[in-house]
């Protein structure tokens, strides 16, 4: 059965230049790899080589029992160079340097089979574990190996997606293509036979129609399987629109969908969950998406976990003009700038943006083909032609005019502009948590559409932590309405 | 493009200009766009939407020009001179303020002073258009504090001024439109005067002007306000853009059409018909473009259609009841005074199980 849902608010980002290609090219394996010890969702785990200790592809190399965490493997064959502490990302994290040897190989895990309904469920389970895709998304997939907050049993609702709201995705079509696309829907009834309590929603873009009609095709004997197509309005991939949207259900704004009992995963989760489990695969490998005007060829590319970003960019990345790189997301992404960091398996598309600090002649007058702007003011919005996008901030600060377009896109429904005003006059009193100010998700939509281009999304942010200094908490205004599990556990990793 | 850029570079440099700062960095940013980027941190996006201030400002220029150019046509060259007039004064006081203020100047006073001279009557002399947009940039906006402060429209600040103060010039001699080849393009001002307007034909002797020379500005009235089509294509262009809210306009426009209309069924010669009301008098302009302005409209939803509503039944009240012939102006400014009121009331009813 499939049903068309959506949400008030967001903004549908479309056409634009420097979409990725359906194409998959394999990176060559890289000279030297460096694993960090903390990869996605959990903590940070414990080395289990030295230097000098041969490692081969597919081994595990750092892992912590005690503590909400998964496995980390090398993705290389190859011998241990070093161990040591690198900021990555504004965390310091141990990272394991590997010199890798010219061959493809990898071991795979124990147990595994290709006839997965003959394993039993607390075998699937350890397989998802060991392959360390259990770290996947933003909660990680509960197993008994504590690689989550919650333990399996306590799973209500199992939400796979692949909606792609973001300006530019990974292309779902290209991930679903051939034979992957029975992979992907075994890896739902694998996952469907390790939570058999939980409901399990399958949302999709409602855009890719082919796509929709052969999935409910397939599965249309599964009566456990809620299928959706949702309109890919930004921010409608996050974990915060999704439950929402299909369950309608409030979601505790600031913890994790977990807490009520949900979990979330992506659909190149749900492949690394097959593969795992089918094929003994240890996630070893990831699918990135070259994005943004910047790149010379906007592909997908298949890389070894621990590859140096410059190894993947230099030989795509234009040269002629500076760039800024940034990771998963125009809106809320870290900026890559430090091109010897590895990639690790958090990321799922890279965008080259140009930095335009070019003075443009009455820029306002222009007719605008390819500008983007949530207004209509634009040619782009009669012509549809493909859209370019540079960092420019398009226009000088000004005091807001209260022309509620933050108001429209806040997929949660606060009014940016007003808290924006009571920050500003340092107002911090318990009217701003009245007025939401602890719903906010950090979309940044609102600071996105501003005319007056004010930081309203940082604005917010600044007026949750000092409201936290006055004793008005986050807590205070969650805790009373959800009955959140692993909450302790939440703590410890935040 | 190069000569401009030297030309404001050599400004920056003169000792002597150094209080104009403001002025010459908004002929700065008026010519050249901005060369900042993005900040780079994890709370804001590092793309920004490609509209500003400035563009938001000019689509309502641009909306407004389908009414300007019949007002040229209909009224003679002269309306130039009146818009020029108001230009230069209201920009002389935004230019002032922004010097004493040290701040930059804003880009709000192109729309006002476009729309000022378009409420005025044709006839209107030119010191009173400059008393009417200083008195409305003034006290209507600088005092509060500038642009996203004020309470009231500026601009219906400054015309209802001038209409009390000067009563005589603004509401008893009206001229005929030209019409017939190129009129007004070629003339200075249109010399035929009449005392009535549509509205005020109406109110004297029941006479009831047709909807299509009310549409195609061949009846008499306010310079902008006549060419009812083009305020029309303007407004619903407007709507599209979403520089204005598209709730205020309806929500104004059709409770105008239902309380006329039940005013009319029920006492057929005090209310006039609603397609009339409709289409007469300044109701269209001040609905798409002077209710709109966010500044001064309530920014809650629900706040928005209880605006346009209060708008509606303030006119047709104050159009059938009151002494005065139009009510859209009045309409609005004491709307306008509602609107924090209307705000507040939807903010506390919309959060009240939320509190503590």
């Amino acid at each position: 059965m499939l049903k068309y849902k959506t949400f008030k608010g967001g903004y549908r980002f479309r056409n634009f230049l420097g979409q990725p290609r359906e194409q998959l090219k394999e990176l060559p394996i890289p000279q030297r790899v460096i694993i960090p010890l903390k990869q996605g969702f959990g903590g940070e785990v414990k080395p289990l080589v030295s230097p000098g200790d041969k490692v081969y592809a597919g081994q595990i190399i750092g892992r912590d029992d005690e503590n909400v965490s998964s496995p980390v493997h090398s993705s290389v064959n190859g011998e241990v160079l070093k161990i040591e502490k690198i900021n990555y990302f504004k965390q310091e994290i141990t990272a394991i340097f590997i010199e890798a040897e010219p061959t493809a190989e990898w071991r795979p895990l124990e147990g595994y089979s290709a006839d997965w309904g003959k394993l039993s469920p607390e075998k699937i389970e350890e397989l998802i574990y060991l392959s360390g895709s259990a770290s996947l998304d933003k909660e990680g997939i509960p197993t008994r190996f504590r690689s989550s907050i919650i333990s399996p049993s306590e799973v209500e609702n199992l939400i796979i997606h692949g909606i792609g709201s973001e300006i530019y995705n990974l292309s779902l079509r290209l991930l679903l293509s051939g034979k992957n696309l029975f992979h992907f829907i075994e890896g739902i009834r694998i996952l469907k036979k390790i939570f058999p309590q939980a409901e399990v929603h399958l949302a999709l873009n409602k855009n890719f129609k082919k796509l929709v009609e052969e999935i409910s095709k397939i599965t249309s004997g599964f009566d456990w399987l809620k299928i959706y197509a949702l309109e890919p309005k930004y921010p409608q991939g996050y974990d915060e629109m999704l439950v929402p949207t299909l369950l309608g259900r409030p979601f505790p704004y600031g913890y994790s969908a977990a807490n009520i009992g949900i979990v979330i995963l992506n659909t190149q989760a749900v492949l690394h969950v097959y593969e795992a489990v089918c094929e003994g695969k240890p996630l070893i490998e990831r699918t990135i998406a070259l994005c943004g005007e910047g790149f010379r060829e906007n592909l997908h590319l298949k890389v070894k976990i621990g590859t140096p970003l410059k190894e993947i960019f230099s030989p795509y990345l234009r040269k002629d003009k500076e760039m800024r790189l940034v990771l998963n997301s125009l809106l809320t992404g870290i900026r890559l700038n430090i091109f010897s960091l590895p990639l690790s398996r958090t990321f799922s598309q890279v965008i080259a943006l140009p930095e335009n600090r070019e003075r443009e002649f009455l820029s306002f007058l222009r007719l605008g083909m390819r500008s983007e702007s949530y207004t209509r003011t634009f040619l782009s919005a009669l012509l549809r032609g493909k859209k370019k996008l540079n960092t420019n901030i398009h226009g000088e600060p000004r005091p807001c005019i209260s022309c509620g377009y933050c108001q429209e896109v806040c997929p949660v429904r606060i009014i940016p502009h007003l808290l924006y005003r009571f920050i500003e006059r340092n107002i911090i009193d318990e009217r701003l948590s009245k007025y939401g100010i602890f719903n906010c998700l950090e979309c940044n939509l609102c600071s996105f559409v501003c005319p007056s281009k004010l930081p309203l999304a940082k604005t917010i942010k600044d007026g949750q932590e000092r409201l936290i200094t006055i004793g008005c908490d986050r807590a205070k205004c969650i805790l009373p309405y959800f009955d959140l599990k692993g909450l302790e556990e939440y703590r410890g990793i935040k | 493009m190069k000569l401009v850029k030297k030309f404001i570079e050599g400004l920056y440099l003169k000792k002597s200009l150094k209080r104009f700062k403001p002025v010459i960095k908004a002929l700065d940013e008026f010519f050249f766009g901005t060369d900042k980027v993005t900040y780079i941190s994890l709370r804001s996006p590092h793309i920004l939407d490609n509209i500003d201030i400035k563009r938001y400002m000019f689509t309502v220029i641009i909306a407004l020009m389908p009414s300007v150019l019949a007002a040229i046509y209909l009224y003679g060259l002269r309306v130039i001179l009146v818009i020029f007039v108001s230009y230069l004064v209201g920009g002389m006081v935004e230019v002032i303020s922004a010097i004493f203020r040290k701040k930059e100047i804003q880009e709000g006073f192109l729309v006002t002073g476009l729309i000022f001279p378009l409420l005025l009557p044709p006839t209107i002399p030119l010191w009173m258009v400059g008393v009417g947009i200083f008195f409305g940039v003034f006290i209507g906006k600088e005092i509060f504090g500038g642009t996203g402060r004020n309470i009231f429209n500026p601009a219906l600040v400054g015309r209802l001024f001038i209409t009390i103060s000067f009563p005589q010039a603004l509401t008893t001699s009206w001229a005929e439109p030209l019409r017939g080849g190129l009129a007004g393009f070629l003339r200075y001002k249109s010399d035929a005067l009449t005392s009535a307007t549509p509205l005020i034909s109406f109110k004297s002797g029941h006479t009831l002007t047709n909807i299509s020379e009310l549409l195609m500005g061949l009846s008499s009235g306010s310079i902008g306000e006549t060419f009812r089509l083009g305020v029309i294509l303007g407004g619903l262009f407007l709507l599209y853009t979403r520089v204005a809210n598209w709730r205020i306009p309806l929500a104004y426009l059709s409770s105008v059409f239902i309380l006329s209309f039940l005013g009319n069924v029920f006492f057929p010669d005090k209310f006039a018909p609603p397609l009339f009301q409709l289409f007469s008098g300044g109701l269209l302009l001040g609905a798409f473009f002077m209710a709109t302005d966010p500044v001064t409209s309530p920014f809650s939803e629900l706040g928005k259609w209880i605006f346009g509503f209060g708008c509606g039944l303030l006119t047709v009240l104050i159009r059938t009841f009151s002494g005065y012939v139009e009510g859209v102006m009045f309409s609005i400014i004491i709307m306008n005074g509602f609107s924090p009121l209307i705000d507040q009331s939807i903010l506390n009813f919309r959060y009240r199980y939320l509190k503590r």
